[in-house]
């Protein structure tokens, strides 16, 4: 060690420490902006992360604090599971299926009643658009659950409304029809009960997001020829592409979920487990059967489903926005 | 009928009987001291704290009760609860209701703070298995007297031990005595001329008239399809003794080939073939599909525990007259005879070891085996509990009642139970509905279903990681 080693070392330090100098504001600021969120985020974040990282390698029961070590023996337990895996396929159907009929859905009110109006004039909405804004948003003011129990009552195979029209309209083979009794129709049953509780909520977004859209844009399109359905998917739809990648990401944890919903259509997963989705699988593992390490390892797949279609849908967007921003340009 | 006053007339009488006793005990010390003013005395004495707190339950303590909120609702323990504070002054009962109990309980027994008594009930129950370890052993409870100074193991039915003891501890105190039985409709069966089949074959009979006039024999909704399980296996039990029973929850390989028990299945399947069961079933709720018995009156007989009558007291048409029948017999030289039923008491209260007032536990469950507080129950509800002599003859004028009562009786000793106490195949926790629905919908044959069934009950068998339990059924 020389004497300008000995320097050249401490130049910058004391740079470093003058440039860090704490102030009671700087270390106020950084407590409540930095550390109060930091230590929020790592206590109920990030510890039961690890925590049920830990727990789904055990054999917890679920009702006392014992357990053993097992390894990675739970994770080989559920995928040889019939049933698990079916949940797994059920899940996944719903969280590649349902968004997109839900948005497509849910954007093409929104266009309407914003820009689907009188051909000529100021582009507007279709007249009373209004009301269809108000009674499409309605369903998702009422809980999950109540929704279940309405379409339960609808579908019913001897008393329920559904199958009253089918038979009122001639259509006899539909008497004491279980639509979600039947191992093909539990599941688009119970994915048009979804939809219809979901839809109202992504129409009012993107009736936001339309609104955002400058008029001039649409009246250049109308000028240079472009139909109502051309200017829904032309002029439109990129504009709103973010809001609709944003949907997607929240639509898609909500359905690859549905446990609300699918606990009151069918609780023990419907016909030949035709409706078991994931959330409910874990559910009954932990709490009919007290396999508390295994329902986590379920726990941990979910997750990884999860950010697996969050990534999905981020790369798609990449793809769609960049050929779109390549286009215009 | 003279014990039967009404709850409120039942709590007046009560307190006017606190008032006079605090006046008489009041007398008394203010006497004793007069005359002995040297002696200090001893409150109560120690035979008398024996008597009326035998589990030293503390001093102002509070009893923290979670009770299954389901067809017999709370109230009952709340009734109890006062019953209690009587008792012992100063002791404050809470009763929490709750509809998922394992849900609710299960952050409580990991922090190590359970509640004192809890009602393990319920589709969403806790499967007693993980948490038998945990559990307060309640042979004491059995040996102290109730509030009416009779000792608990003659006040109550004496098959109770047996319901409540697994795997040779006794954990759990079911409180409600519970028939499993066919339901019919005495005015319509008259109606048509009609008796109840004592055969599986006079069922099959029955179908075929019912279906004649455009009606069904059974229905069945989604979430109870396993009642005509319990239909099955109680006639399997019937034909080939409890040990078909046995051989099936003692997980013992080739259980579900028992002839006994495919015979039972067979017919069954001639029964769904035929279409004697009202179509929709894997569709329905078991609430409408219960109705579609109790108010459509579209099926015959229905399968299930005598809460039936109070779960569709809002949904039975007028003058139904709800009757019991046992399950029918596969051949009329069956092992146990036709009269023999499945009752045994249900709603298991248990105990956790570690709870903070496990003797306030106690003294609840001990409260609710007096004769008071099982008339209440009795009364409000129209279902029996485990205190004997509760009930009058004419079942507080419930047709149900009365002939629960009298289908026990005639059973004799030939009661069995393996559902209410819990001893069958939801004990693990294994799944029995998906392919019971698919059975009972005509898309699975018997031979299907119960190859399905052993495959399952096997695969437990065969997990290691399962800790078994040996199940005797009498």
């Amino acid at each position: 060690m020389t004497l300008a080693s000995n320097q050249t070392m401490g130049r910058p330090l004391r740079r470093v420490a003058r440039r860090r100098r704490l102030t009671f504001d700087r270390a106020s600021f950084m407590a409540v902006f930095l550390l109060l969120p930091l230590s929020v985020f790592v206590v109920f974040v990030l510890v039961p992360y690890l925590q049920s990282f830990y727990y789904a390698l055990t054999n917890w029961r679920g009702f006392s604090d014992q357990m053993d070590f097992v390894g990675l023996s739970n994770f080989a337990t559920i995928f040889t599971d019939e049933v698990f895996l079916i949940s797994l396929r059920n899940s996944a159907f719903l969280g590649a299926v349902l968004p997109t009929f839900i948005l497509a859905f849910a954007f093409a009110i929104a266009f309407l009643v914003t820009s689907g109006g009188p051909a000529t004039g100021q582009v507007r909405g279709l007249a009373g658009g209004g009301i269809y804004r108000v009674v499409s948003f309605f369903p998702y003011a009422v809980p999950a659950i109540v929704i279940g129990l309405i379409w339960v009552q609808v579908f019913d195979p001897s008393r329920g409304l559904l199958n009253g029209v089918l038979t009122a309209a001639g259509l006899g083979q539909f008497e004491s029809f279980p639509w979600l009794g039947n191992a093909t129709t539990a599941m688009p049953a119970s994915m048009f009960t979804i939809a219809w509780g979901l839809v109202g909520f992504y129409t009012v977004l993107f009736v936001a997001a339309i609104k955002s859209v400058p008029a001039e844009t649409y009246e250049a399109a109308r000028i240079d020829g472009a139909g109502r359905f051309r200017t829904a998917l032309s002029i439109t739809l990129p504009q709103v592409l973010g809001n609709v990648r944003t949907a997607y990401i929240y639509l898609g944890l909500a359905v690859i979920d549905s446990f609300g919903y699918m606990m009151v259509l069918n609780p023990q997963g419907g016909p030949n487990y035709a409706t078991l989705t994931l959330t409910q699988e874990l559910y009954q593992t932990a709490f009919t059967k007290g396999q508390f390490g295994l329902a986590t390892a379920m726990g941990i797949v979910l997750a990884a489903v999860t950010l697996f279609y969050a990534g999905i849908v981020f790369v798609v967007f990449r793809l769609v926005g960049g050929r779109e921003e390549a286009g215009r340009a | 009928m003279k014990l039967s006053a009404s709850s409120s007339r039942g709590k007046l009488a009560r307190g006017a009987m606190a008032v006079a006793l605090a006046a008489a005990l009041a007398a008394t010390t203010a006497c004793s001291a007069g005359t002995t003013p040297s002696s200090t005395p001893e409150p109560g004495g120690p035979t008398q704290s024996e008597a009326s707190n035998p589990f030293g339950v503390a001093e102002g303590s509070a009893v923290d009760a979670v009770v299954f909120d389901g067809g017999y609702g709370t109230d009952y323990v709340d009734f109890a609860g006062t019953l209690v504070s009587g008792n012992l002054k100063g002791v404050k009962v809470t009763v929490s209701p709750s509809t998922a109990i394992a849900q609710e309980l299960q952050p409580r027994f990991v922090a190590g703070d359970p509640p004192d008594l809890f009602a393990n009930d319920g589709a969403g129950n806790i499967p007693t298995a993980t948490i038998i370890d945990q559990l307060a052993t309640l042979d004491d409870l059995w040996g102290t007297t109730n509030y009416d100074g009779v000792k608990i193991s003659d006040a109550v039915f004496p098959s109770v031990k047996v319901d409540g003891t697994i795997d040779g501890k006794f954990i759990q105190m079911p409180y409600v005595m519970t028939l499993v039985s066919l339901w019919y409709s005495a005015s319509l069966f008259e109606e048509h001329g009609w008796t109840p089949p004592k055969t599986w074959d006079e069922m099959l009979e029955l179908g075929a008239k019912a279906k004649a006039e455009g009606l069904y024999l059974f229905t069945y909704g989604k979430e109870a399809a396993t009642y005509w399980e319990w239909l099955m296996w109680d006639s399997a039990a019937k034909e080939g003794g409890l040990s078909v029973i046995e051989d099936i929850v003692n997980l013992k390989p080739d259980a579900w080939s028992n002839p006994a028990l495919v015979g039972v299945y067979k017919k069954m399947e001639e029964a769904i073939k035929a279409g004697y069961f009202v179509p929709g079933g894997a569709g329905t709720q078991f609430t409408q599909a219960q109705a579609q018995w109790s108010n459509d009156q579209k099926a015959l007989l229905y399968y299930s525990g005598s809460w039936i009558e109070n779960e569709m007291k809002d949904a039975t048409k007028e003058g139904f007259e709800m009757t019991a029948w046992p399950a029918p017999t596969l051949t009329t030289t069956s092992v146990l005879p036709f009269e023999a039923v499945q009752a045994g008491a249900g709603v298991p209260y248990q105990i956790p070891a570690q709870a903070a007032n496990v003797a306030g536990g106690k003294e609840l469950l001990r409260a609710m085996l007096s004769k008071e507080a099982a008339i209440n129950f009795s009364k409000a509800k129209l279902a029996p509990t485990i205190v004997k002599d509760t009930v009058p003859a004419d079942g507080f004028g419930s047709t149900a009642l009365a002939s629960t009562m009298s289908t026990m009786e005639a059973a004799g000793p030939d009661i069995f139970n393996w559902i209410l106490a819990g001893k069958a195949g939801s004990y693990y926790g294994i799944d029995q509905s998906v392919p019971l629905i698919q059975f009972l919908s005509g898309e699975s044959t018997a031979e299907e279903y119960l190859a399905t069934m052993q495959e399952a009950f096997d695969k437990v068998a065969n997990d290691s990681s399962v800790t078994k339990v040996t199940f005797t059924l009498s």
